[in-house]
């Protein structure tokens, strides 16, 4: 036993419920598991207790009812043949195969499934006869937050709720480093921007008041007011010339800094992405991921320009502007302020309540996209079922949305508007009025009133932008982090420190009881073990689901196992460089993967310095020199995403060369030919017959007559090798394989079981 | 119903290649060894370890239950299709009601006290059917799914389900708030 126990698997009993157990002959001290659900087996909320003795399993739950015992079930360990989790909605049942029918020992909602999948397991090895070990390891959870809890979306995943968001600005800030002089210059330049942007008020109030009003006391004579006026208005423009410099240089450096950090962020996202697991491709779709690339990093930018013309600036132009409009009357400057709380409620109203009416109109205007796409792209199904109607419906109910959806939120905004514009005149309109009646009053002056007034709209402006703050803030840290959500998710596949060599010659491989499974509860492959020979042609069969392909995928590494090992060439493939292994192991996949670019790129993708001849040795060996050479240009021919303009058969040979040239000692061939026309088959194979001499190859294939040739085939069935031998061998032990064959033939009509076992190899 | 002692099956069992409905002539649903759901069909054999499951949960609440049965191997058998189950004496009808619940924890919603946004979750103060609850789930359209034209099904942070059959059903206000945030 470990040493110290298990928080959630030898839980304590309420002292009641102990008491009362003990009355009925619970002998709890005897207890290996005490773990508790927060159902029962009605499907209420009920804390009811699972205990395993060591000879009998029991559940224990208090009652309400006076008088009811405390033990719920009383399963005796000879009784019971086996153990399980089932999965229902909402939650899950641990089960008891008890005179051959599964019993329902305990009902759990999904908070509780971790721990009786723990449970069963541990339950599993008590049938067996051993005794479990259950310790403080049992009570770790990888796929919960280790600091609050909450549960991850997968393994090793960050936690959203305990990130540190004020990191972010600290991390962003530290990208901009490299740019530091720029930053400062920019800064500087902003802050002359504000400045400068705070004379022309001045100016038109001496304008007015020493200039425009000849005659009145203390004002200029009226031969130097037309200097002034000229020499103000010149000023006036100086000033505009300059700011619109400071604005123009800003502009540019705002830019060169934000494009600049957004193509940094980019890049190293786009590079950590490539070195994570495939694992990670399983959880995110692309579409997400492409977001996230192309779409988050912008965030970036929009930080510098928030810096440069967005809230920084505008909290920077509004302390400033208060500050003169105090100076200039502190009195009518509290006039000015008063309808200042208005608009900043109805701002935070708008951003809070009005603004994520846009959310419905992009959702609509997405739900009207997909549903164009789809019935665009399944046109002629549509038309095959006479469905034209129904769809021209279905898209009239999309288009409706969108068009509720726009509505509903423009007829709000423009009631909203004009309503908020009424509160920004407010305090035009007060300081007119007060203002007014103090210039009536000769306290004064015309000119310091109609700046006042030019300074109220560079004072209300960017007091109603800084109320949307709070919207950009989420925006911009939800985007950052899930950048950084990517930049700080470790590859599962980790590559050892000092990775041991791979022998130059060689091909062996061994699997030694290899349990793995996607999801950790539930094992897709268990406790297999095989060997394979250099040079041995190995074929691998089974039904659709049972595992084939992950047995590959363990192989090339883009998974680890859970429990054993592989070995290449005797050595732990966890050991390797990946890079070795994955030159060492070359998969050709059912479905060819070419990228945009030429046939000659596409060959050289795993092996960019082959030479012409060389490249073009594979071609010919894989079938696909022909008609290759028959495009115009040739090698040199582009073809489109995917492989664009090639035929199915077309895509699998040049995938084939690709392999051929990569050179690798062990082949794996995904359903290689199971998407193509018997004719390209015919020339694959062909290709595939000389491609796989004398290299140690894995061909799984729903055609079993492709394997017929193979040294040794594996039948795979629900995660295990349930048999293993030649094609003659298995049919001769009438198990799955020769199951499987015989369908295939009534299935193709292809030659009957018979004629396929008298075939000669 | 007291237990029955399972009896011993035959080998007998039902096409899988065809749609079997049951009917009160045709079988008994029972309780069995360990309080297990039990179904006797007819001229057939008694299943043991049997649970149900909706064939279309929302469009048709009380038809088309699929009664499958566990096999030793754990490879799940379906039984056959209740088309209603009303037909089925009320004894009977209730244990197929209690397997539906046992296996559908769902909580329904019944008025939502707060619903709030912050950083990519939200945050819910709801009055379900099995009483207050507050839970939180992350703001994705995979974890808020249409339930029939005006439902939602949420689905929080642990996996637990919420079912709000019709958000017409919901007061303006809560609705309005709803909405807000769950606008897809």
């Amino acid at each position: 036993m470990s040493g110290s126990r298990s928080v959630l698997l030898n839980m304590p009993l309420p002292a009641e419920l102990a008491r009362l157990a003990a009355k009925e002959g619970v002998e709890v001290d005897r207890a290996w598991l005490t773990t508790a659900t927060d159902l029962n087996l009605a499907g209420s909320y009920e804390r009811v207790f699972l205990l395993a003795e060591p000879d009998r399993l029991l559940t224990l739950a208090l009652s309400d009812k006076s008088g009811r015992p405390a033990t719920r079930i009383c399963l005796a360990r000879q009784s019971i043949s086996e153990i399980r989790t089932r999965q229902g909605v909402g939650g899950g049942f641990l089960d008891a195969l008890v005179d051959g029918v599964y019993v329902e020992v305990v009902a759990y909602s999904n908070a509780r499934a971790d721990v009786f999948h723990k449970a069963a397991a541990k339950l599993k090895s008590w049938l067996r006869g051993t005794q479990p070990d259950v310790g403080s390891e049992d009570d770790a959870d990888p796929r919960r937050c280790p600091k609050c809890g909450m549960m991850l979306e997968f393994k090793g995943d960050l936690c959203k709720r305990c990130i540190n968001r004020g990191a972010v600005f600290v991390r962003v800030l530290r990208m901009m480093r490299p740019y530091t002089g720029k930053a400062v210059i920019m800064m500087t330049f902003v802050l002359a921007g504000i400045g400068l942007s705070l004379i022309p008020q001045q100016m038109i109030r001496v304008l007015i008041d020493k200039v425009l009003a000849p005659g009145q006391a203390g004002n200029l004579p009226p031969a130097n007011a037309t200097t002034w006026l000229l020499a103000l208005v010149a000023a006036l423009l100086g000033i505009h010339v300059v700011m619109a410099g400071i604005h123009m240089i800003m502009g540019r450096l705002a830019s060169f800094v934000g494009t600049q950090i957004t193509f940094d962020m980019r890049s190293r996202v786009f590079g950590h992405l490539t070195r994570l697991g495939v694992d990670y491709y399983d959880r995110y779709n692309v579409g997400q991921l492409m977001s996230r690339v192309a779409g988050d990093t912008e965030q970036m930018k929009g930080f510098v320009h928030q810096m440069t013309s967005g809230f920084m600036a505008q909290m920077i132009t509004v302390v400033a502007v208060g500050a003169v409009l105090f100076s200039l009357n502190w009195k009518l400057a509290l006039i000015t302020l008063l309808p200042a709380p208005l608009v900043v409620t109805a701002a935070i109203f708008f951003w809070k309540r009005i603004y994520p009416r846009y959310f419905r109109v992009w959702d609509a205007n997405s739900k009207l996209h997909g549903t164009l796409n789809t019935i665009l792209s399944g046109i002629r199904v549509v038309k095959a079922f006479g469905q034209e109607h129904r769809e021209q419906n279905r898209f009239a109910r999309s288009s409706g949305y969108v068009r509720d959806s726009f509505r509903g939120v423009e007829y709000t905004v423009t009631l909203f508007n004009p309503s908020i514009g009424v509160l920004f005149q407010l305090g035009g309109i007060l300081v007119w009025f007060v203002g007014g009646q103090w210039v009536l009053a000769h306290d004064l002056t015309l000119g310091k009133l109609m700046a006042f007034l030019g300074y109220l709209g560079m004072f209300y402006h960017p007091l109603g932008q800084l109320t949307q703050l709070t919207n950009w803030l989420t925006q911009f840290l939800t985007a950052t982090q899930r950048t950084f959500e990517i930049l700080d998710t470790n590859p599962q596949i980790a590559e050892q420190d000092q990775p041991r060599p791979l022998p130059e010659r060689g091909g062996s491989i061994r699997f030694e009881n290899v349990t793995f499974g996607y999801s950790r509860h539930e094992p897709v492959i268990k406790n297999v073990s095989f060997e394979v020979a250099p040079g041995e042609h190995i074929g691998i069969v089974g039904k659709s689901g049972c595992g084939k392909t992950t047995l590959i995928n363990l192989l090339a590494r883009f998974y680890d196992v859970d429990e054993g090992r592989i070995l290449v060439d005797g050595i732990d493939v966890r050991e390797l460089q990946l890079q070795q292994l994955r030159g060492y192991v070359g998969v050709v996949l059912q479905e060819p993967f070419l990228f945009r670019g030429t046939i000659y790129n596409n060959l050289t993708y795993g092996q960019r310095d082959a030479t012409p001849e060389q490249v073009l040795a594979a071609a010919k060996a894989a079938n696909a020199h022909e008609f290759i050479i028959r495009h115009p240009l040739g090698y040199d021919t582009y073809i489109g995403e995917r492989g664009a303009g090639l035929s199915g058969g077309e895509r699998q040979r040049i995938s084939i060369a690709r392999a051929l040239l990569y050179d690798p000692k062990i082949l794996i061939l995904d359903e290689a030919t199971s998407n193509v026309d018997t004719e390209s088959e015919q020339l694959i194979q062909e290709a595939l017959e000389r491609v796989t001499a004398e290299r140690t190859t894995i061909a799984i294939a729903h055609r079993l007559s492709t394997l017929k040739n193979s040294d040794r085939i594996l039948v795979v069935d629900n995660g295990q090798i349930v048999e293993h031998g030649t094609h003659e061998q298995l049919l001769g032990q009438k198990g799955l394989y020769y199951k499987l064959v015989k369908i295939q033939t009534e299935l193709s009509r292809e030659p009957s079981v018979d004629a396929l076992s008298n075939r000669k190899p | 119903m007291a237990d029955e002692p399972t009896q011993p099956e035959s080998e007998s069992g039902p096409d899988p290649t065809r749609v079997r409905y049951l009917t009160p002539e045709s079988c008994r649903i029972h309780l069995g060894t360990h309080g297990a759901l039990h179904v006797t069909v007819r001229d057939e054999r008694i299943y043991g370890g049997v649970y149900a499951a909706y064939a279309f949960p929302v469009a048709y609440g009380d038809q088309f239950i699929s009664l499958l049965h566990s096999a030793g191997d754990g490879k799940d058998v379906e039984i056959g299709l209740i088309r209603n189950l009303s037909d089925f004496p009320p004894q009977q009808a209730d244990l197929v009601r209690q397997a539906l619940a046992r296996r559908y924890f769902i909580h329904t919603i019944t008025r939502i006290h707060e619903i709030g946004w912050k950083y990519g979750f939200v945050s819910l103060d709801v009055e379900t059917d099995k009483g207050r609850v507050q839970f939180m789930m992350r703001w994705k359209s995979d974890r808020a799914v249409d339930y029939g034209r005006r439902g939602k099904v949420l689905i929080d942070v642990d996996e637990n389900r919420y079912l709000i059959p019709d958000l017409d059903a919901l007061s303006p206000g809560e609705r309005a708030d709803f909405t807000r945030i769950i606008y897809w």
